[in-house]
């Protein structure tokens, strides 16, 4: 092509891409904005769902709150729902050692961590925590260990489960009659739930 | 402002029209001299940029119909342009019209052949046109650009004979059954000025007789006469041919018709003669265009820059009404949310007022719920040592001999572990479905065999026994041997001493891995 068609087909050529680039842009912005408009209607109306839903239900939510209220207060008492309890573990912990004779309990208590079954669980807003608490401990004998545990639930200084426990027996070769055979390692996992958000509370 | 110029040259005068969206809208005429030439160029000058369409009316054409065998693409354009180099060898301005295929059992090609033989008659004004930068679209014959003129005026004839009063002399073009067959230009009215109704009649006479010889119609068949009489001076002229040639079917197209039918100013009509042709030439192009690509390449550029400026109207177009439906959208989505977000909050407002009924909880009635449901559901999950004690201690019972030295339990994924110096063993059992895998109570079991005097064969039957016996248990899933007093494994080395004495008491230890049931 001679310079002078490239010449005279310059012009139209750079309003063609003007004009592509401006209806790109145009088309991409304006674009933009309907899908985020979408996203928000989509939000909204989510709400609304939520409310219609919550309004409609909210005489089943009030007997389900008389009838569960109780309940999770008692939770709250025995260190359940809410915050770690940890003083109150370490009473019952002691209690435990008192009432069952043992020699001293020896403990150790991790970092509040996620409790790692809790999808079993199906939480949903409910944030469950685990403490692992190791135990140490010196027994007379092998039900002493059950007494023990059994003591500490009762104690309600919260939830716990029991993940492992080792016992050993020591050299019993003494004279001293009262003296214990056993030594017992334990961890127990003390758990507490917390809603993750507050909700419309009534 | 006007969107092309239209241009017709004849021997006596050149006629330029301007034309707007298809109707001219002013024309001006210059002598076919060097005074009109010169006149003409400066006419031109304002309108450079516009495109020019060229027109020649002139008694130096030529028109041959030729049939050539029936051919495609590359062989049918160097059979057509081998047949116009041999016939005009000294003219640049030739065309080939195509007009259909023959009837006959070859079915050739049918072409109109035409050349304007003599280029010398446009050279200055196409000059004149060039030099001004101006685009030509291309080069006419006034005869062919009047065929248009039946779907212009959508005229109906077998026959046709159209007749205008040009300004380089009377026009006769004869038409066969809408095509184009010949075209004569008689200069002059041959002594007759005073009656021009006996001149037409002699050139209609003498164009029929010219036709008869070609063999093109016979003397006695029905012709229809169309007469152009932009000047309403035919008249009379018209009723004389029709009382004189009966076999004639006259019609006369007046100023008021022409003006009307063509869509052309009577003022603009009366302005040349050249302006019937100059308005057909406005409103339709024709096919058969005698211009040299090298003449049109200005105007195909111009049509490139166009195509381009329309493309990029089109683009600036459908971005802007695509942009305008997403923001139409976007516009009414928000509008939407807005009435949602309007109702949430009426609902709101309505299940603050039912929720003051309500007895005051720390959370929500589903977080109450689920709390209490999930404390019940791991109170139910706890598991204690107790069972796996009371498997070992029935097991023992059964089983003398053994005194255990330590017991390792464990609730949760995977099994106990045994420790060091233990055998490799396969993995447990699969948890059945439904239980989560690998939740599941295990423990592992030291101990000794006491008294123990070297039998490494009774003892090693004894802790065979006591792990059967483990196995037996109900809530047993596995119960296996992970290390024995004496290890027997032939994938180890064993060494000792025979002489070893058996009498002194040893160590006959072992340990025992046993999986619960899940569920339990």
């Amino acid at each position: 092509m001679s310079d002078l068609a490239h010449r005279e087909l310059q012009l139209p050529a750079i309003a063609l891409v003007l004009a592509a680039a401006a209806a790109g842009g145009a088309v991409y912005y304006s674009d933009t904005l309907f899908k985020e408009a979408q996203r928000q209607l989509a939000q909204q109306e989510s709400q609304l769902r939520d409310a219609r839903t919550r309004l409609q239900r909210s005489g089943d939510e009030k007997e389900v709150i008389v009838r569960y209220l109780g309940g999770y207060h008692e939770l709250q008492r025995a260190g359940f729902a809410g915050d770690e309890q940890r003083i109150n573990w370490l009473d019952g912990l002691r209690l435990a050692n008192e009432r069952v004779d043992l020699f001293g309990v020896d403990y150790q208590i991790s970092s509040q961590a996620p409790y790692a079954h809790a999808s079993e669980l199906k939480p949903g807003d409910i944030a469950l925590n685990q403490s692992v608490m190791t135990v140490r401990f010196r027994l007379l004998h092998e039900e002493d260990l059950l007494r023990f545990f059994n003591t500490l639930q009762d104690a309600g200084a919260g939830m716990f489960t029991i993940d492992e426990c080792a016992m050993k027996r020591t050299d019993t070769t003494g004279v001293i009659r009262y003296q214990p055979n056993l030594a017992a390692e334990c961890k127990l996992s003390w758990i507490t739930a917390k809603p993750r958000r507050v909700e419309n509370q009534p | 402002m006007a969107d092309k110029i239209l241009i017709c040259v004849s021997a006596v005068q050149v006629t330029a029209a301007l034309c707007r969206r298809r109707q001219l809208v002013d024309c001006t005429t210059f002598q076919n001299d060097e005074a009109g030439l010169a006149a003409f160029d400066e006419y031109l000058a304002p309108h450079a940029g516009l495109p020019a369409y060229l027109m020649v009316d002139v008694v130096e054409e030529d028109y041959r119909f030729e049939m050539l065998p029936h051919a495609f693409g590359a062989d049918r354009r160097d059979l057509v342009q081998r047949k116009l180099k041999q016939h005009y060898r000294n003219t640049p301005y030739v065309a080939a019209w195509l007009l259909g295929r023959d009837k006959s059992k070859r079915r050739d090609d049918r072409y109109l052949f035409s050349a304007l033989t003599n280029p010398n008659l446009l050279a200055p004004w196409l000059q004149a046109v060039s030099v001004r930068g101006m685009a030509v679209a291309g080069i006419f014959l006034l005869p062919i650009v009047g065929a248009t003129l039946f779907e212009t005026l959508r005229i109906k004839a077998a026959n046709l004979l159209l007749v205008s009063q040009q300004s380089g002399g009377l026009r006769l073009t004869f038409f066969r059954d809408g095509q184009f067959r010949l075209s004569r230009l008689t200069r002059g009215d041959g002594g007759r000025a005073g009656d021009r109704a006996r001149f037409i009649t002699d050139e209609i006479s003498n164009t029929r007789v010219y036709l008869h010889a070609l063999r093109t119609t016979r003397l006695d068949e029905q012709l229809t006469l169309l007469l152009l009489d932009r000047n309403d001076t035919l008249v009379e002229a018209t009723r004389a041919i029709a009382r004189d040639n009966p076999s004639l079917e006259c019609i006369r197209l007046g100023r008021r018709e022409l003006s009307s039918r063509l869509k052309i100013a009577e003022a603009v009509l009366e302005l040349s003669p050249e302006a019937i042709y100059l308005q057909l030439l406005a409103i339709r192009t024709p096919a058969c265009n005698l211009a040299p690509s090298n003449v049109t390449v200005g105007f195909r550029r111009l049509q490139l820059r166009l195509a381009i400026y329309a493309a990029a109207g089109v683009l600036a177009l459908v971005g802007a009404a695509w942009s305008g439906v997403n923001l139409w959208q976007a516009a009414d989505a928000h509008a939407q949310k807005i009435e949602a977000a309007r109702q949430t909050a009426l609902l709101q407002a309505q299940y603050r007022e039912a929720t003051r009924q309500f007895p005051a909880a720390p959370t929500s009635a589903r977080n109450l719920k689920r709390t209490v449901e999930i404390a019940q559901q791991l109170r139910e999950g706890v598991r204690t040592p107790e069972l796996f004690m009371r498997v070992v201690s029935a097991a023992l019972e059964s089983t003398p001999g053994i005194v255990i030295s330590g017991l390792t339990w464990k609730y949760g994924a995977g099994e106990a572990d045994a420790g060091s110096g233990t055998r490799h063993t396969a993995a447990a059992a699969s948890a059945p479905p439904g239980v989560p895998p690998g939740r599941r109570q295990s423990g592992v079991i030291e101990g000794e065999i006491k008294p123990f005097r070297g039998d490494y064969r009774a003892a090693v039957a004894t802790i065979n026994a006591f792990a059967a016996q483990l196995a037996r248990d109900p809530a047993v899933a596995d119960a296996r041997i992970v290390k024995l007093p004496l290890n027997v494994d032939p994938a180890l080395t064993l060494a000792g001493n025979t002489l070893d004495n058996r009498e002194l008491p040893g160590a006959a230890d072992f340990k025992v891995v046993v999986v619960l049931k899940p569920n339990l």
